[in-house]
């Protein structure tokens, strides 16, 4: 089991990383934001690995509501 | 204690083998709506996820960690899909 936790955290880095590179790589404003998203979301999810569900609900609420929602009404603006 | 956890492991790794083939239609989705599924999916399957390490790890405090992120996850989509919405009817 230990290993098996190893091998998530390894994992669910990994993404949150890739996530984070596509998020500055993207062309595109909302591909970019989505990409964003996902990052976040695994941020949550490794805080939620580490044992700090506390931290893992305000992430989850901060990241993937309130972030996402004011980058969509800000692109909207800008069309 | 050991085969307890050996039960998890299995749906474990099959839900990180889904969320990768996810994350592959997230990376090379031609258009933007591919694209908002795949974070869709990927949502659901964390998830399914934390209620499995919360079954795993016997805290029910885990268990309300993934009630709260599933009420919180879909707004993300429902912005995205009514953005969607406003330039296609343009």
């Amino acid at each position: 089991m230990n290993s098996f936790v190893e091998i998530v955290h390894i994992f669910t880095l990994t993404i949150m990383i890739i996530a984070a590179l596509l998020a500055v790589i993207f062309k595109k404003l909302l591909p970019s934001v989505i990409a964003l998203s996902v990052a976040s979301l695994l941020l949550s999810l490794e805080f939620y690995l580490l044992h700090a569900p506390d931290v893992a609900i305000a992430e989850a609420a901060i990241g993937a509501g309130l972030t996402m929602a004011i980058f969509i009404f800000a692109i909207r603006g800008t069309r | 204690m050991n085969e307890f956890f050996k039960i998890f492991i299995i749906p474990g790794g099959l839900l990180l083998i889904f969320m990768l083939l996810s994350l592959v239609r997230l990376i090379l989705g031609p258009t933007t709506p591919d694209r908002i599924v795949a974070l869709d999916t990927i949502n659901t399957l964390v998830v399914a996820g934390m209620i499995l390490v919360g079954a795993a790890y016997e805290e029910v405090i885990y268990v309300d960690v993934a009630i709260v992120y599933a009420l919180l996850s879909y707004i993300g989509t429902l912005y995205v899909a009514k953005y969607l919405e406003g330039r296609t009817k343009k």
